[in-house]
């Protein structure tokens, strides 16, 4: 356990860690899956292409969309790319950065999957086992063509009655299975290749819109996530007060009718006023939440964060963010306004 | 136990060089274990041989190498300090050997694995040359002029594949596969001789040439290593201090706007909290983790100038930072003692 939780905090240390880590987990139930999954080749002349083929591809891109799912980072993403300007300019450089991010991370399962496949070889010999040249192997030379493709049909299948114990299947399979495996490890040197080519060569070209891209979108990932931690906490204080508001005002209310109970010729005393929820709050810290409370006010917060996005520019002077929200008053006029409330 | 693996934990993670060792550790034990698992399968066929076994004896290191590679963080911090603009810190192509190396030699160890492990295990230098077996001297030398030469091919290319040759008539299938194998030993264990002695004598040797030097590339370029992830750790920090300080920001602001535009009777006492600008507690710590930087513009250009004009390897200096770049004198200097004490603290 001690052990589990070393390597969670290990991860959890950024959240490029934690996708790391997704990604990683995901490679290995990949391998799992694929170790774990029972190939059943049709052996019949025109299901097997369809078999294998299907069996190579329809995978991996479920695991591509799983990879897309389990980020995180690709719903921010989207965000990111379909919200207003507002007061923030959007950077396309950051979007193509974290969609980049987001792709890299999401093929690697679907990879694993197809390499797997590959140097196994099952699939191949499966879908390929009937587009085979007969001309190669001797063993062909007496049977009509009909006759030579039923007899490929059945070479994926060890156990077939009619291909147990044949060289010639033995010949067919193991050439198509040598150049499944051949083609593997081409597609895997390849990729190799490439991704060595794009670490080493990123740093010549343009290092400093990298660094500020790989900044920002950073940025707007924490962004996100603190903005549902303090939506979280703003929740739960709305919710304690309403309820605490509950249960004070069926408190007075007790009291009052207790009250007109008793004294039935006197005037009923005014209900209580309910204790200002203020008195019951834990910590200073939440003056900022305070205010927002009713529903209404609360969607038009979420709607503002939405449509109109704060600018980055934290210098200007405080509460009002820069350009201010809906509209910006005088400070003399907070007085005079609010004077007309408490006289209510 | 727990306490003893957590202590190599970290120690692996201590720094770079031994986070390597240890990944290079693992890449060697899953190169073994990607031998062991992979079904080798000779096509025997006369052309097919040679190429599938030189396939197989080459690709895969290659792979290893380049994967060693790869993972290693130093390979994009190595293209990074080759690349960037000397700026107030010049360049040291030592310090860049240094780093080219100790990456080569550690991805060097998987791929090394790879061939004495199929060198070993025999059966792809059997598969390679099984069909340049002397037919004369292990069998029916007698029978062998009479084949043409195609068929002599064809017969022993099926040596590796039990189930289908068919010509124990010329050549027992045991002897030739006895012969091989042990000549593929044998060269598999000179394989691995000359490479431990040839890592023994480079090890060993070295000493004895540049000592002095080999210690200041040592030292810089661990000290870029760490100083690179520092400044992504603060960059981090500075984010999360930066995002934490906009939403409140932003919640304040909208405060301010319900105060001033709105017919709740209750929120008459809030606006007495909220009037005077004093933020909350934790706001002022945060505040102080921006350090001074608190725009878009600002970051970008701290950014920009991290890497065109890094700063010189000199703390204590009196010139202010970034004098290039269009920030006032007076500015920056409050910044850079922060920077200082920062460093002092590892």
């Amino acid at each position: 356990m001690d052990k589990f939780r070393m390597l969670f905090q290990h991860f959890q240390s950024s959240s490029e860690s934690v996708m790391n880590g997704i990604c990683l987990l995901l490679a290995v139930v990949t391998v799992k899956l694929y170790s774990s999954f029972d190939f059943n080749c049709p052996c019949l002349a025109r299901y097997n292409a369809l078999y294998g083929l299907g069996l190579l591809l329809a995978p991996p891109l479920a695991l591509f969309l799983c990879g897309l799912l389990a980020n995180r980072q690709s719903v921010v993403m989207v965000e990111e790319w379909r919200r207003p300007a507002g007061h923030r300019r959007k950077d396309p450089g950051i979007i193509r950065y974290m969609c980049s991010s987001v792709l890299q991370r999401a093929l690697a399962a679907p990879l694993v999957w197809i390499l797997l496949a590959l140097l196994d070889g099952k699939c191949f010999v499966c879908a390929f086992s009937n587009s085979v040249d007969p001309e190669k192997f001797l063993d062909f030379a007496n049977m009509t063509p009909s006759q030579v493709q039923f007899f490929l049909a059945k070479v994926p299948c060890k156990e077939d009655e009619l291909v147990r114990n044949s060289p010639a299947r033995k010949a067919v399979s193991r050439y198509l299975r040598c150049l499944s495996q051949a083609i593997g490890w081409s597609v895997t040197l390849l990729l190799i290749i490439a991704a060595f080519l794009a670490r080493c060569l990123r740093p010549c070209f343009d290092q400093t819109g990298f660094l500020q891209r790989r900044y920002w979108s950073n940025y707007v990932d924490l962004e996100q996530k603190l903005f549902d931690e303090t939506c979280c906490e703003h929740a739960r204080d709305f919710a304690h007060r309403c309820v605490l508001h509950f249960f004070a005002s069926m408190q007075s209310e007790l009291q009052a009718r207790g009250l007109h109970r008793d004294n039935a010729g006197r005037s009923p005393e005014p209900p209580a006023v309910p204790e200002p929820p203020e008195v019951l709050d834990s910590g200073s810290g939440k003056a900022h939440l305070r205010a927002i409370s009713s529903r209404e006010q609360v969607d038009r917060l979420l709607s503002t964060w939405y449509s109109r996005k704060p600018p980055l520019d934290l210098a200007a002077s405080p509460g009002l963010c820069g350009g201010g929200l809906s509209h910006r008053a005088p400070t003399f006029a907070l007085g005079t306004r609010l004077s007309q409330h408490t006289d209510v | 136990t727990m306490d003893k693996f957590r202590m190599i934990f970290q120690f692996l993670q201590s720094n770079q060089e031994s986070f390597m060792n240890g990944i290079c550790g693992i890449m060697a034990l899953a190169s073994a274990q990607m031998y062991s698992a992979f079904d080798f399968n000779c096509p025997c066929l006369p052309g097919y041989n040679a190429a599938y076994s030189a396939g197989i004896l080459l690709a895969p290191p290659l792979v290893l190498f380049l994967l060693g590679l790869v993972m290693n963080n130093n390979v994009s911090m190595l293209a990074e300090e080759w690349k960037r603009p000397p700026g107030r810190r010049a360049k040291d192509p030592a310090v860049l050997r240094y780093m080219f190396c100790s990456m080569a030699q550690r991805a060097l160890i998987a791929p090394v694995v790879w061939v004495a492990v199929t060198l070993l295990d025999g059966k792809c230098f059997l598969c390679a040359f099984c069909t340049a077996v002397p037919v004369t001297a292990l069998g029916n030398g007698s029978l062998a002029p009479g084949l043409p030469a195609p068929e002599l091919a064809r017969l022993l290319a099926r040596v590796p594949c039990p189930e289908i040759y068919d010509g124990d008539w010329l050549l027992a299938r045991e002897v030739a596969v006895r012969y091989l194998r042990c000549i593929s030993q044998a060269l598999g264990w000179s394989f691995v001789l000359l490479t431990t002695l040839l890592a023994f004598v480079v090890r060993s040797v070295r000493p004895c040439f540049t000592q002095v030097a080999f210690l200041k590339s040592k030292y810089w370029s661990h000290y870029i290593d760490i100083e690179r992830k520092l400044f992504d750790e603060t960059c981090t920090e500075h984010a999360k201090a930066f995002a934490k300080v906009c939403i409140q920001q932003f919640f304040e602001a909208m405060n301010h706007d319900l105060e001033l535009g709105h017919t709740h009777g209750t929120l008459a006492t809030a606006p007495a909290s909220a009037a005077a600008p004093t933020p909350p507690d934790g706001a002022e710590e945060e505040r102080e983790k921006l350090r001074g930087i608190t725009d878009q513009g600002t970051m970008n250009r701290l950014l920009t100038s991290w890497h065109k004009c890094k700063p010189p390897l000199q703390l204590g200096r009196e010139e202010p930072l970034l004098m290039g770049n269009g920030w006032a004198g007076g500015g920056p200097r409050p910044p850079r003692k922060e920077v200082a004490t920062y460093f002092s603290k590892v």
